[in-house]
């Protein structure tokens, strides 16, 4: 699904360039669960950026479903990240100001489905994520783990093929945060490839294979077995 | 997605009250405030819209050069209009015009009313429309008045009065009128207006039957409606023929006299000026111009208080925006265009503006009375509601809230996604248009507030100054009665003279200043003296006329009862004896014709006896007590002069029961002529202090938001250290700057306009640059008031707390 080849990206200030992603290159197949782990400032979070289409690399190769998508512009990677992607933030990112139905809905709103197949959409998703009674909630008004639960339904209400996750559990506590990572578990099992940074080995050990960055480079790759 | 947009929309608008509330009550304050002005202005350009030929009715005025120049007169004689019509091809309709103030009668009832004499033409020309009678020819009959509705009311009580008779006393001629139609009252913005109009040749004797043929006399305005197919430059092209047989003489002595002709060579040229123009009309070099500076200004001041709220709705539109980047960030992760957001943003600020723009029509509407007595117009919003009108107002509404609110939208829509996501917003860019945009704020702040200034102290100049004569101690009256007026000055003599606290009467056929009674006249008399042509104002006086007003005679003496001679004598002003040049003006004698002389007996010490706008021009003082009895003056004595006014008013009323009494101060007659002056202070004062308030909203916000932008480093500051005051003075430092760079560009651009608008004046006061000091000082001291309740506040907060919830 994702294969990447000697990717690269840099940040350069006036006097410095830094390398954040140096000649990196590994493959995501369909359905696989992957960690990416690594110290600070490893490069983890460009990586997810790139391959979220919120960012574009400076060099090498990234085939996406079979595109190489490296060199689209912001238009082109918005429409391709609407339709495929997913995310879940360390921070959840719920907009304040909407409520949590308004919130799962705002993905449907982009991709221009009818207002009544949203609303049966998003039902669907809050039944299955358990907070359908707190649709009518705002943000500020849920705990840690229900508005990463918001966040997760946000995130597949569109029927991502890829949940890419940026720390999903940083901000929860242990039992708030296993059930987020159940939550993932159960998505990849029905499918949905999901691609997850994270510092915590605990949550690494849910997935299939744990990538280890470090300086932007890959330093090794694990396969695990019990999942 | 709209609702999803107008939904966010709101509730971002309700969280963020205290800026939503600034915003609205700043945009709120300038909408209400520019609908008033633009309605004014709007207004006072409206003037003469409604003739349904007003693209064709001009008014028709000379250019005559002189030697001092040339010089515009609207003032035509008897046969001129008759002649142009017959002689110059293109003249569709013609008609004179003479409005003056007339006596009606009605059984008891005596009122003072304005009369239009006017030719048949008059009703066909102009849109005056008779909503009772006759229709076509209202004036017909020579025994035939048209009266106004208002006129008909005040004088019937009602208005089915047609085949009604009523008297009309003019310049002492008496006679009477039926009435043929009533004509519907003209709209406020018509320059043309009279209560009765009656045919041309029913004026006195000395206004018309004896002036038949006489070209010389010119004593009442022309107006015509121009053929199909003419322009106005072709037709005072085909004037030349015209002139040369009418105002051979003329030209003939203005050549000898060393006048220039114009470019074509011509001495007197007849010109058109479009009757829509009138109300705005003045001359330069001779030539009617319309000036509209004064609409126009106060267009420019309600856009001047727009663009500073405007500014204010983007600088905090983009200061709070920072709070937002992560819902634009996430809103773009999910999907959203560049334009979806944009048009989000943009929803929002468009909702601020209705809501303002509401708040603001029913702000003005609620202050349209007071604002029309302060700025002493008739205007109201259903006089300028014209569809071109709405339209362009809702046209320049689009576009305040497309630039305005457009602006930050455009901004924040283009923000990147992870730049967003991540919650940093480069604020350099960004800060120097915040700014920019507030040095602009604060440069029409500093702008208005040196033009007040400057206006105030002009305006105080020309009230106070010394205009030569005593303005403080002489009531001067409009001598409006049934009775003869030199038997009413008698009589009032009688009544008056001995009574304690009245020093002095006397009486002229002018009046000193603006009268209640809102008339005046120019009366030029133009004389051949030792072969040149002398032009010079004249006046009729009464005896005791110098002492009465304060002239002072600095050669020969004033009239005198005791010489019988002064019937045949004149006193002329420093202006005129410089014109007549002689070494001694006192052996002048001036020839009006053949049979007719005048001896100089005096010279008086130059007075202004017109409006301060122009420099003092030659006057000269017939002695007359027949013809000088328009207006009575009285010297009261400084003590009570209260007391004495009243007396005066007493034995007006006494002698004249029916008539009203215009009486007032010569120095309020001069403040009714500053009234232009005073308008315009107003104006600039209060777009001034508009300024300045929405300026400080806008500060105020900005400031709220950079205390709380800085608050950790505020805290580590006091950690380590700082104290109050220098925390204070770090925060002010860099809004001082910019109050200082507003300065530095205002300052110039004030001196320069100023010293523009005082050119006009050939009595002003020096510009000095403690004025523009003065503004730039005070701007400065009310923005740091504005910011201090902030600044200080936030210097004065525990460090701990301010670090504890970083």
């Amino acid at each position: 699904m994702i294969k990447i080849t000697e990717l690269e990206k840099y940040y350069r200030t006036e006097e410095v360039q830094t390398i954040a992603l140096n000649k990196l290159s590994f493959e995501v197949k369909q359905g696989e669960f992957v960690a990416v782990m690594g110290p600070s400032g490893c490069g983890k979070s460009t990586l997810l950026n790139i391959l979220g289409l919120l960012d574009d690399p400076d060099g090498g190769s990234f085939i996406f479903n079979g595109i190489e998508v490296a060199g689209f512009n912001e238009r082109k990677r918005a429409n391709l990240r609407k339709h495929n992607i997913g995310f879940v933030f360390q921070s959840f990112n719920l907009i304040d100001e909407l409520t949590v139905f308004e919130n799962v809905e705002l993905p449907l709103i982009y991709t221009g489905v009818r207002p009544a197949d949203r609303k049966a959409r998003v039902h669907e998703v809050l039944e299955k994520m358990q907070i359908m009674h707190r649709r009518k909630h705002f943000p500020q008004q849920l705990s840690g783990g229900q508005q990463q639960r918001v966040a997760v339904a946000r995130a597949v209400v569109n029927n991502p093929k890829l949940i890419l996750a940026d720390e999903p559990t940083g901000n929860l506590d242990s039992s708030n945060g296993n059930e987020v990572m159940d939550l993932l578990t159960e998505l990849n099992e029905a499918g949905t490839t999901i691609i997850m940074v994270t510092h915590s080995e605990h949550d690494a050990k849910f997935s299939h294979r744990i990538i280890r960055m470090l300086d932007g480079e890959k330093v090794t790759e694990n396969i695990l077995v019990n999942a | 997605m709209n609702k999803n947009y107008l939904k966010i929309a709101f509730r971002n608008l309700w969280k963020n009250l205290t800026f939503t509330s600034l915003n609205i009550l700043g945009l709120t304050i300038a909408f209400g405030v520019a609908i008033l002005l633009s309605t004014y202005a709007l207004f006072q350009l409206s003037y003469d819209e409604f003739h349904e030929n007003k693209d064709s009715i001009y008014q028709v005025y000379s250019t005559d050069q002189l030697p001092d120049g040339p010089e515009g007169d609207v003032s035509k004689s008897i046969p001129f209009a008759g002649a142009l019509q017959e002689e110059v091809p293109g003249v569709e309709k013609i008609t004179r015009f003479n409005g003056r103030g007339v006596l009606v009668l009605n059984g008891d009832k005596q009122l003072t009313m304005t009369a239009a004499y006017v030719d048949p033409d008059f009703f066909s020309i102009f849109s005056f429309p008779a909503i009772k009678g006759e229709k076509n020819n209202p004036i017909g009959k020579k025994s035939s008045v048209a009266i106004s509705e208002a006129a008909a009311n005040k004088i019937f009580g009602h208005t089915d009065v047609l085949g009604e008779s009523i008297r009309v006393i003019t310049e002492g001629k008496e006679s009477p009128f039926t009435v043929s139609a009533i004509i519907e009252d003209m709209p406020d913005q018509s320059s043309i207006k009279f209560d009765l109009a009656l045919d041309f040749t029913n004026q006195s004797d000395f206004s018309y039957a004896d002036n038949i043929g006489d070209w010389d006399k010119e004593n009442h305005e022309v107006y015509m409606q121009l053929a199909k197919g003419v322009t106005p430059q072709q037709f005072e092209k085909s004037t030349e023929a015209f002139t040369v047989a009418h105002y051979a003489d003329d030209m003939a002595a203005a050549k000898r006299d060393g006048a220039q002709p114009n470019a074509e060579g011509n001495y007197i040229q007849i010109r058109l000026f479009p009757v829509a123009d009138i109300s705005l009309a003045e001359f330069k070099n001779g030539i009617a111009t319309a000036n509209k500076t004064m609409p126009f200004l106060v267009l420019g001041i309600s856009f001047l208080i727009i663009f500073i709220a405007s500014v204010n709705f983007i600088n905090m539109s983009i200061a709070k925006s920072t709070q937002r980047l992560r819902e634009i960030g996430m809103r773009k992760t999910l999907g959203a265009g560049k334009s979806q957001l944009f048009f989000q943003f943009w929803g929002e600020s468009i909702l601020v503006f209705i809501i303002s723009v509401a708040l603001g029509m029913l702000i003005a509407l609620a202050l349209m009375d007071p604002f029309k007595t302060l700025f002493n117009t008739q205007a109201t919003f259903s006089s300028i509601a014209t569809p071109e009108i709405l339209t362009g107002f809702i046209f320049v509404l689009l576009l305040i809230t497309l630039i305005a609110g457009g602006y930050p939208a455009l901004l924040l829509s283009k923000l990147g996604t992870i730049q967003a996501l991540k919650g940093k917003l480069k604020l350099s860019g960004k800060n120097r248009v915040r700014d920019f945009l507030m040095v602009l704020q604060f440069g029409i702040a500093i702008l208005l507030i040196s033009g007040t200034f400057v206006l105030h102290n002009q305006l105080e100049f020309m009230r106070t100054k010394d205009l030569g004569f005593n303005k403080e101690q002489v009531v001067a009256f409009a001598l409006n009665g049934k009775q003869n007026d030199t038997r009413t000055m008698q009589l009032l003599r009688d009544e008056l003279e001995d009574k304690p606290g009245i020093l002095q009467i006397t009486a002229a056929n002018n009046i000193l200043g603006l009268g209640k009674d809102g008339s005046r006249s120019t009366s030029v008399l133009g004389f051949e003296y030792k072969g040149r042509n002398v032009y010079t104002n004249m006046l009729f006086v009464d005896y005791d006329y110098s002492e009465t007003i304060g002239l002072e005679v600095i050669q020969g003496r004033s009239f005198d009862r005791k010489y019988a001679t002064d019937s045949l004598s004149v006193v002329i002003n420093e202006a005129m004896a410089r014109t007549i040049q002689e070494e001694n003006p006192l052996n002048a004698r001036i020839y009006l014709d053949d049979s007719l002389s005048f001896s100089v007996i005096g010279v008086v010490k130059d007075y202004n006896f017109q409006d301060l706008d122009n420099t003092i021009e030659p006057i000269t003082l017939f002695l007359n007590p027949e013809r000088s009895t328009r207006y009575a003056y009285v010297k009261v004595s400084p003590k009570n002069a209260t007391t004495s006014f009243e007396k005066i008013r007493a034995a007006w009323n006494k002698i004249e029961p029916n008539a009203e009494f215009t009486g007032s101060f010569l120095d309020e007659n001069i403040d009714r002529t500053l009234k232009r002056e005073r308008t315009m202070t107003t104006i600039i004062s209060s777009g001034a202090i508009i300024a300045i308030v929405l300026s400080c909203i806008g500060l105020f916000a900005i400031s709220l938001l950079i205390v709380a932008q800085r608050r950790k480093e505020i805290g580590i500051r006091k950690v380590v250290g700082a104290s109050v005051s220098t925390i204070t003075l770090m925060l002010t430092k860099d809004f001082l700057k910019l109050v200082g760079i507003s300065f530095l560009i205002a300052a110039p651009v004030a001196w320069w306009l100023m010293s523009k608008w005082l050119q006009e004046y050939p009595y002003k006061i020096e510009l000095n640059i403690w004025i523009f000091i003065a503004a730039g000082v005070l701007s400065a001291v009310i923005a740091v008031l504005t910011i201090s309740f902030k600044t200080i506040k936030a210097a004065l907060q525990n460090p701990v707390k301010s670090l504890k919830t970083e």
